[in-house]
């Protein structure tokens, strides 16, 4: 029964149903269903089936913003019973958001998906953020890691203007910063002024758990 | 102005095969069009709002305020670098959200944007709420004066107001996750954006330029691009929208209104995704908002495209059998991060490829403000070299010398446009 439960919310997140894909995490928790395991074969699966079928060339952006919507509604019943149980651990805030004038969301959510799931803490700002929301939240959150994420070429040097403006209002002692996404690589981590780049998303929570200590 | 029909006709008749003549920018543009090549490859003027208010040196607080300064600065740098066409916009998508009361966020040193944590539209509620735009409003009034300078001062068919299409006003509005739900899960609510965007919102904008002679508009549609939107998504909602929009325009107005411009753009960012039959149905639906029969090559990550895919499909493609325009854009970012070298070594390649059966027009989508002047200056030299009809059969054989250029002050001297530079140059 809880195998048929974790496909249907995969398909409902894959295929963008957001009001399915609560519904059914609910039932799921309703029936006492681990969350742990509600978000990986269940959620985690969904969006990461999504992210497969886009990079097949068979989902398309439109596609895949109603399926971080179902990925978000999911999340949405889902995170106070991880933290719950995963007892997020001190230091381990993480701030994510994508880069003005992007719009590109599955990656991140996959991201967010696998850090809470690894115990992180997870302030996400959404897709296309200005620069002073990204400096705001640094501010109020005070996170150990600042992750940022662009899909296009036109986009990923936001990613500069934002680091810089954060040692420049002196914000960046003690935070680390990780950026990733399509256009990026280990070099533009480095001429960004990045701490570490995360090339997909295991990538990036095996860096992200790399500094903060385990 | 008084030329522009004679340019035009030669460059009819050049492109026909009289080559009689030195072409004149708008000739060699003409005779590319509508006929088979002209003297050179032609390279169009790029959008460059950004990059020329950093050549002419004048603050981003005057530059996006007062039309005057805007056209004539970018009339300098479009003439210094050498295009063969004007493009002239400023940030061509904020104008009727600005008016309709969208909040703005302007900069000391760049163009102003929308302010997307406060959007214009949140759902029907503000839809219904909001008026139709007031010419009055924002900064309408310059956008009208740009249209009415560029149809007095440009030549041509390019000599083109501008506005914003509907799809990418929406997403101003309501920002693109919104805009994208509507179109797949609310097709009521999306009917209504349009509505609203084309009526209540464009076509007020559009009479108010027609008011003051402009003939044609130009409507920009970035966000409608591939993978924004797919063909499917453009066939179903831009295109029709588009056609409602040159109706209305020409029955009410006697205006060109061309709405979809970039609409199905193919902007796909990951090399290992570029797919042939996927580009091939974004040039051809992406034609279909088009004035002319052409393959338009834009924003994309263009540099790593196989260009034989897109000479192919112009080839195959074209009306009444005859190879479509292609018009290829060097991509902004490669323009401005890659080596002249490395510039020119992509327009010899793509002249190779494209260039010698004519039908190639060159530009660049977008010139970032940084670029390196001496690369756009490469660019064009580049295609006027290698690009030489008719195209010599081994280009790898031809020499590139480095373009000659006099710094952008001193080439100024003397120019119509130097006293409203040089006094724009002077903070409020």
């Amino acid at each position: 029964m809880s195998k048929h439960q974790y496909e249907q919310i995969s398909k409902a997140v894959t295929e963008g149903e957001e009001k399915d894909a609560r519904r059914l995490v609910e039932e799921a928790l309703a029936g006492n269903r681990p969350p742990e395991e509600i978000l990986q074969q269940g959620v985690v699966a969904g969006i990461t089936r999504a992210g497969e079928l886009w990079k097949a060339n068979e989902f398309f952006l439109p596609d895949v913003i109603l399926a971080a919507d179902a990925f978000k509604a999911a999340m949405s019943v889902l995170e106070p019973k991880l933290r719950a149980t995963v007892n997020g651990k001190k230091g381990r805030k993480f701030v994510i958001g994508v880069v003005a004038g992007d719009m590109h969301d599955l990656g991140k959510s996959l991201v967010i998906a696998m850090l809470q799931s690894s115990g992180f803490e997870v302030i996400d700002l959404g897709i296309d953020v200005p620069r002073e929301k990204f400096i705001d939240a640094v501010k109020t959150h005070q996170p150990a890691i600042l992750g940022m994420g662009a899909y296009m070429t036109t986009t990923m040097l936001e990613m500069k203007s934002v680091i810089a403006e954060l040692a420049g209002k002196n914000l960046r002692q003690g935070l680390k910063i990780m950026v990733g996404g399509v256009p990026t690589s280990q070099e533009f981590a480095k001429e960004v002024g990045a701490d570490a780049w995360g090339k997909d998303a295991l990538d990036t929570v095996k860096k992200a758990l790399e500094m903060v200590g385990g | 102005m008084a030329n522009t029909m004679g340019e035009m006709i030669h460059g009819m008749l050049y492109g026909k095969g009289f080559h009689v003549g030195h072409l004149t920018g708008l000739g060699r543009v003409v005779a590319t069009m509508a006929g088979a090549h002209a003297d050179t490859v032609a390279f169009m003027g790029p959008q460059i709002h950004d990059h020329a208010m950093r050549i002419a040196g004048v603050p981003a607080a005057r530059y996006y305020r007062e039309a005057e300064l805007l056209v004539s600065t970018q009339m300098a740098v479009e003439r210094w670098y050498g295009f063969d066409t004007y493009t002239i916009i400023p940030d061509a998508y904020n104008f009727e959200v600005e008016a309709l009361g969208a909040k703005m966020i302007y900069s000391d040193n760049a163009m102003p944007t929308v302010d997307t944590n406060n959007p214009l539209i949140g759902g029907r509620i503000d839809l219904d709420k909001l008026g139709d735009l007031d010419p009055s409003k924002g900064r309408i009034p310059m956008a009208v004066e740009i249209a009415r300078l560029v149809h007095d001062r440009v030549s041509g068919p390019l000599a083109s107001g501008f506005f914003c299409s509907p799809f990418s006003l929406i997403c101003q509005a309501m920002g693109y996750p919104g805009a994208v739900r509507a179109l797949k899960r609310d097709q009521v609510l999306a009917k209504e954006l349009f509505d609203f965007a084309e009526n209540r919102a464009i076509f007020p904008y559009l009479k108010a330029q027609s008011l003051v002679g402009g003939k044609s508009a130009t409507g920009a549609d970035a966000w409608a691009a591939f993978p924004n939107l797919t063909p499917e998504l453009v066939e179903q909602w831009v295109v029709p929208s588009a056609k409602r929009l040159a109706e209305r325009g020409t029955k009410e107005l006697g205006m060109s209104a061309a709405a979809g411009t970039a609409a199905c753009d193919y902007c796909e960012e990951d090399p290992a995704k570029f797919d042939k039959q996927i580009m091939f149905n974004c040039w051809e639906t992406g034609g279909k908002t088009m004035f002319i029969d052409a393959a338009f090559a834009g924003m994309g990550r263009t540099q790593d495209w196989n260009m034989e895919w897109l000479q192919e499909f112009a080839v195959t493609h074209g009306k009444k059998g005859k190879k479509k325009l292609i018009m290829a854009s060097l991509n902004a970012r490669f323009v401005r991060d890659s080596s002249p070298a490395q510039i020119a070594d992509k327009v010899r390649q793509w002249i190779d490829i494209m260039g010698r059966d004519g039908k190639l027009m060159f530009f660049i989508a977008n010139a970032p403000m940084d670029t390196p002047p001496v690369n756009i200056h490469t660019a064009v030299h580049a295609v006027r070299t290698f690009g030489r009809y008719p195209i010599a059969g081994d280009l790898n054989a031809i020499r590139l010398d480095p373009p000659a250029f006099k710094p952008f002050d001193e080439w100024l001297k003397g120019q119509p446009e130097e006293d409203v530079i040089l006094k724009g140059r002077e903070k409020v």
